[in-house]
């Protein structure tokens, strides 16, 4: 059996309100992919950080390579061949790949940087592990697998045989996953360990040789990846038997709800969004599919009325509402759930309650003349924290100290407590565990059946193929396909994604 | 546990105070003096005669709507530095209406003279803010330029275009002051003098003490409930807390800063007439400055609570208030004072952070230690 290259005992880490790590013992041998599964709140992120040296335990032991060992921060990990790829890359658009890799690692002669001895290395690195990169092309040139193999390089330029993978594919699309775990498996078999974070089962049974699961702070266990299956993981990481169908029941879509027609977005003379046009019926789920950053915020912003189109129209149940400000567009019926929960979602530094209103609060019945009922509105947020499962002690308490799970479950009460007609949601499980996920695609569905419509914006290709009715897929500020979510695969929206119709390969060269 | 932290919050303060009388002390000694004799000639001073009670009252009654305009600005995520500027507009505006409007009765004059103050406020605070909001130039650059407009234009006023030719000379001796008409009887603030007296109360008649304090006070309040029981200050709030999501609610964002901005301006505009209409009774180029700048301190010490706003501002008006004191007394230059007052801001802040950080500290070790405990006990 080969030796243990990280083992980990007793390591306990706590923060105000929770143990984020008790008395976990971790075992990873040299040259393994080994993954870390769990929910969210499960530990991972704590466990990795404490690898790197971002934190340090309360109690418990790290030994490397056999010997107890103190790693003191991110600067000694490297030096001891621990480096971390984050899921949030760090990375200098306007630099070359060459400048990315050596920045803060510069090697210098006679006081001037070295840049042809350092592009010599990332290329014999390169050459070595078979990545495809070119060290001259600045980051910003790169697509997003490519830019996270800089990030790769940077780890093994800086000499690290143990490389920990935070989320790495939650920014990929499945052909880039597929290359990415190519990769890894190349470096593995050159004798490297990788710690791969995830909390995607499929991925994580594909690539990992070994897997732990972490459940609320503990190690559940250690399992290998031949010896168990979707299901058998999933139940370690939530304690119980967990459904993946998402069950919809066949429903004849009624009248079309949400109209978008010819809608275009221009910035200074970049096109964000051109010529988009859909519709959404009572009764439906719309999902758009696409890489981030193809239109699909900047599409949703202006249905909402937070940004004016250049051009076309936008119908609600066929009144033209079209550069109506937010307040107004809500006003006809629809509801918001935004993509980036802290910048649109919530006020972080007030209270529960207080965000369960938000946008609601002038509503009769919760208004005395000038003043809040304030009686009245704790009582609607206890009903509300009941109903949708929200976890806190008490509404009282401000947002920013629940998990983000049940800040996503405030924000979907708050949303759908309004009687919507149309529910705009994008990225609606982001971020969340796999106990929330069910809790909010169970609801959105529940609206679905109640008659509304849904259009829905996710990254989580699985998600939109799992909730959806019919899929539109957004490549370069266009809608470039639109299909029946029973008459498409994965694979196929993945191309699309990546702007072609005729071949993964295309694909790739398009978007270099 | 949160009792415990909620006294560590009140004792913050205090303590900060105590340390910073500790470094006044040094200066003190420093020019020679003794401290401890100082300090207790200050508090004698300060708080066993009526007339320095109430002339703390009086000089806290510009810092209580100044500390109001600033935290109110905070609120909504706006920073009014522009304050100075704008109570001196509203001071023009108010001496104006003040000498202008014969055969009004009190009733109507006293009240117009009161608006026009916070209209001049408001006039000032509306520039910059619509900069801000049409333009996105940063609200304080534009406020203090702004300032310095407004002592400009002031003294243009009182210099070239209001200026009282019709001064009555004692026996045509002396020089005519540089200053505006004097404000006629009915714009004058009565001073608290006659009620007082109804209460049994003496207030000797040089202190100026006058309805503008009472008047801070129910401000403050009413600030406090629309704040935290009003529709419109939930949504200032909001906007203060995350304009986005507040923008992405349907709150009219843009709306609630400029309304918000606009109320801070008016505020602001109350500052000077406690002095204007309680004391001094025209305009002159000797108007005092700076009551702007020290409610930004005010507000900040006060944790822009509407409320804790009254609590610093008699503090201040305390210090400056002893301040006199030492100096007749204790010949200690009144600038020692300042300088107390700029390290009890210094030291407050600090001292806030600490307790913060002490806080956090000490629910990290009770964690740790609740750790520990069901490790002992098993599972």
């Amino acid at each position: 059996m080969p030796s243990p290259v990280i083992e980990t005992i007793g390591l306990t880490k706590a923060f105000p309100g929770v143990v984020a790590n008790d008395r976990i013992d971790l075992e990873i041998r040299a040259g393994e992919i080994h993954a870390i599964v769990g929910e969210n709140g499960a530990g991972k992120s704590t466990l990795m950080r404490i690898l790197c040296g971002l934190y340090q335990p309360d109690l418990g032991e790290i030994r490397l390579r056999g010997v107890p060992t103190v790693i003191r921060d991110p600067r000694h990990a490297i030096k001891l061949g621990i480096g971390m790829v984050h899921q949030h890359f760090m990375l200098v658009d306007r630099f070359t790949v060459t400048e990315n890799v050596i920045l803060g690692a510069e090697g210098t002669r006679w006081g001037r940087l070295d840049r042809r001895a350092a592009r010599r290395r990332i290329l014999e690195i390169c050459d070595r592990y078979g990545f495809d990169l070119d060290p001259d092309l600045a980051v910003e040139e790169l697509s997003v697998g490519q830019q996270q193999r800089v990030e790769i390089v940077k780890v093994l330029y800086r000499g690290a045989d143990i490389i920990i993978m935070d989320e790495p594919t939650a920014v990929l699309v499945p052909q880039e996953v597929q290359e990415l775990f190519d990769n890894l498996r190349r470096l593995a078999k050159s004798g490297k360990t990788i710690i791969f974070i995830s909390h995607k089962l499929d991925e994580v049974l594909d690539i990992a040789d070994r897997i732990t699961v972490l459940r609320g702070g503990r190690k559940v266990g250690t399992v290998k990846a031949q010896e168990t299956d979707r299901r058998g993981l999933a139940e370690m990481m939530v304690g119980r038997p967990v459904l993946f169908s998402v069950d919809k029941e066949e429903r004849a879509p009624g009248e079309p709800l949400l109209k978008v027609e010819g809608l275009s977005l221009k910035s200074g003379e970049r096109y964000l969004l051109r010529d988009v046009s859909l519709e959404v019926r009572g009764g439906e789920i719309y999902g758009i599919a696409g890489v981030e950053g193809n239109g699909q915020t900047e599409l949703v912003e202006v249905i909402m009325g937070l940004r004016r189109p250049t051009t076309g129209r936008i119908l609600l149940a066929a009144q033209d509402v079209t550069g109506l400000p937010v307040g107004r567009v809500r006003g006809h019926g629809v509801s918001f759930v935004p993509e980036d929960r802290h910048r649109r979602g919530l006020i972080l530094n007030m209270t529960v309650w207080e965000n369960l209103f938000l946008g609601r609060h002038r509503a009769r019945r919760l208004t005395a003349g000038p003043l809040l009922r304030r009686i009245v509105m704790l009582g609607e947020a206890d009903e509300l924290v009941q109903e949708y499962d929200i976890r806190v002690g008490s509404t009282g308490q401000p947002v920013s100290s629940l998990s983000g799970g049940n800040q996503q479950k405030v924000i979907l009460a708050r949303e759908l407590a309004g009687q919507p007609r149309v529910i705009i949601a994008s990225q609606p499980t982001r971020g969340l565990d796999v106990g929330a996920i069910e809790f909010v695609r169970q609801r959105l569905i529940a609206a679905r059946a109640a008659g509304l419509a849904v259009l829905i914006v996710s990254a989580d290709l699985e998600e939109v193929l799992a909730l959806s009715d019919r899929i539109g897929v957004m490549y370069g500020g266009r809608l470039v396909k639109e299909v029946a979510a029973s008459e498409t695969t994965a694979q196929e929206l993945g191309m699309y994604m990546l702007g072609s119709t005729t071949g993964a390969k295309e694909a790739r060269d398009h978007v270099l | 546990m949160s009792y415990r932290r909620r006294l560590l919050e009140l004792a913050a303060p205090l303590l900060a105070l105590l340390f910073a009388l500790l470094v006044g002390g040094i200066f003190l000694l420093a020019i020679g003096k003794d401290p401890l004799q100082v300090y207790l000639t200050m508090f004698r001073f300060n708080l066993s005669r009526l007339d320095s009670i109430g002339s703390i009252l009086y000089k806290s009654t510009p810092l209580i709507f100044s500390g109001l305009a600033v935290a109110v600005g905070f609120r909504v995520g706006l920073f009014n530095i522009g304050v100075e500027g704008q109570y001196f507009i509203g001071a023009l505006l108010a001496s104006i209406v003040g000498f202008s409007l014969h055969g009004l009765p009190v009733w109507i004059h006293l009240p117009l003279v009161v608006l026009a103050g916070m209209l001049g406020g408001m006039l000032w605070a509306w520039l910059p803010i619509v900069l801000k909001l049409r333009r996105g130039a940063h609200e304080v650059i534009t406020t203090i330029m702004m300032n310095h407009i407004a002592y400009a234009l002031v003294l243009f006023f009182i210099t070239s275009v209001f200026l009282d030719t019709e001064q009555e000379m004692v026996k045509g001796l002396g020089s005519p002051q540089v200053r505006m008409p004097k404000l006629l009887e009915t714009a004058r603030m009565p001073t608290m003098h006659g009620f007082l007296e109804t209460l049994g109360i003496e207030l000797p008649r040089h202190v100026y003490l006058n309805w503008f304090f009472p008047l801070g006070i129910l401000l403050a309040v009413a600030l406090f409930v629309m704040l935290w029981r009003a529709a419109y200050g939930y949504e200032l709030r909001a906007v203060g807390g995350n304009p986005a999501a507040a923008e992405t609610a349907g709150i009219n964002t843009q709306r609630t800063m400029l309304s918000a901005f606009l109320l801070s301006g008016a505020l602001a505009g109350l500052v000077g007439l406690s002095d204007l209409l309680g004391y001094f009774g025209y305009l002159d180029i000797d108007f005092p400055k700076g009551y702007g700048f020290t409610g930004i301190a005010v507000a900040l010490l006060a944790r822009n609570s509407m409320l804790g706003v009254i609590l610093t501002a008699i503090l201040f008006g305390f210090l400056r208030r002893g301040a006199e004191g030492v100096q007749a007394f204790e010949g200690v230059p009144m600038d020692t004072i300042v300088i107390l007052e700029g390290v009890i801001i210094l030291s407050i802040v600090v001292a806030v952070q600490i307790v913060n950080w002490y806080v956090r500290r000490q629910e990290k070790l009770m964690k740790r230690r609740q750790v520990t405990m069901e490790r002992a006990g098993g599972d």
